[in-house]
């Protein structure tokens, strides 16, 4: 994944947990209540699930870590590359949901 | 962080994913699991979830990992030695080769998570007693049952013994060659 190049489409759980980062700084258990919050309860994300999504997402540079001293709560911010990224699939997204209710308009 | 049996119980299953990433998360995952079970309705529900993404994940980790490329090669391997066997001696009364596919899938199963629960490969007596466990297992269905026509329970525990050896020795050579 490169670092300049905002990887679309997103997985619904990298793209809830941008969702869920944006404006705020959250910690695992936090992420996870957002996104199920978020979601109506539809994106139910575990730890294994979670992390292992943060650190694809801290590779590609679309999350970094927070400072913050106590191992078990980490606290993960956006990028300036993960708002980027964010706003073109939430762009993308719009455009799906246009093309499909006017689809299912004409039906 | 109050230590409730659940949380012992995934603490142990935790070990299943690789040390690097758990070198990483760890203190962070047994938070999280301590904050779900606080907050869930029941243990089902809790362990539901739990399963699930322990399920999910360890897939995910275990195909991207070098010791999952080789598995994938390995039933490759398998799928084009069943190809063409089929088609040059057509269909083996009795399935073997089936039984020893399905033994060495649970021989390569078994040694894999006995790796990740019970230590390096460097450690031997894991696989002592793993080894022993089949062992054990085929005399007990054999003393039982009795010699079965075309002896499935032979080819299954011949397949289970090679995938415990094919399995175990690529996680030899990784380590070996990591360290």
């Amino acid at each position: 994944m490169s670092k300049s190049t905002p990887p679309l489409p997103l997985t619904p759980a990298v793209f809830h947990i941008l969702l869920a980062l944006f404006g705020k700084e959250r910690h695992g258990y936090d992420i996870m209540q957002q996104v199920k919050a978020d979601s109506g309860d539809a994106v139910k994300m575990g730890p294994g699930t979670l992390y292992g999504s943060l650190d694809r997402m801290i590779e590609a540079g679309l999350v970094a870590k927070g400072d913050t001293q106590d191992p078990r709560r980490i606290y993960y911010r956006l990028t300036a590359l993960g708002q980027t990224t964010l706003r073109a699939e939430t762009a993308r997204l719009s455009r799906v949901a246009l093309v499909a209710r006017r689809q299912l308009g004409s039906a | 962080m109050k230590e409730s049996r659940s949380l012992r119980l995934y603490a142990r299953l935790l070990e299943l994913y690789p040390p690097a990433f758990l070198q990483r998360h760890r203190a962070e995952m047994l938070q999280n699991f301590a904050d779900l079970e606080g907050a869930a309705p029941s243990k089902a529900a809790l362990w539901l979830l739990i399963g699930k993404d322990l399920t999910m994940s360890l897939i995910s980790h275990f195909f991207a990992s070098r010791l999952g490329t080789y598995v994938i090669a390995v039933l490759v391997a398998w799928i084009l030695l069943f190809a063409i066997g089929y088609f040059r001696y057509g269909s083996t009364p009795g399935h073997p080769a089936l039984h020893a596919f399905g033994g060495f899938l649970l021989g390569m199963l078994s040694m894999y998570i006995a790796t990740r629960l019970y230590g390096t490969p460097q450690n031997s007596s894991y696989v002592i007693g793993v080894l022993v466990a089949s062992i054990l297992i085929f005399t007990t269905g054999y003393l039982r049952y009795g010699g079965t026509p075309g002896h499935p329970a032979l080819q299954v525990f011949g397949g289970s013994l090679l995938g415990m050896l094919s399995i175990y020795i690529k996680i030899m050579l990784i380590s070996s060659q990591t360290t």
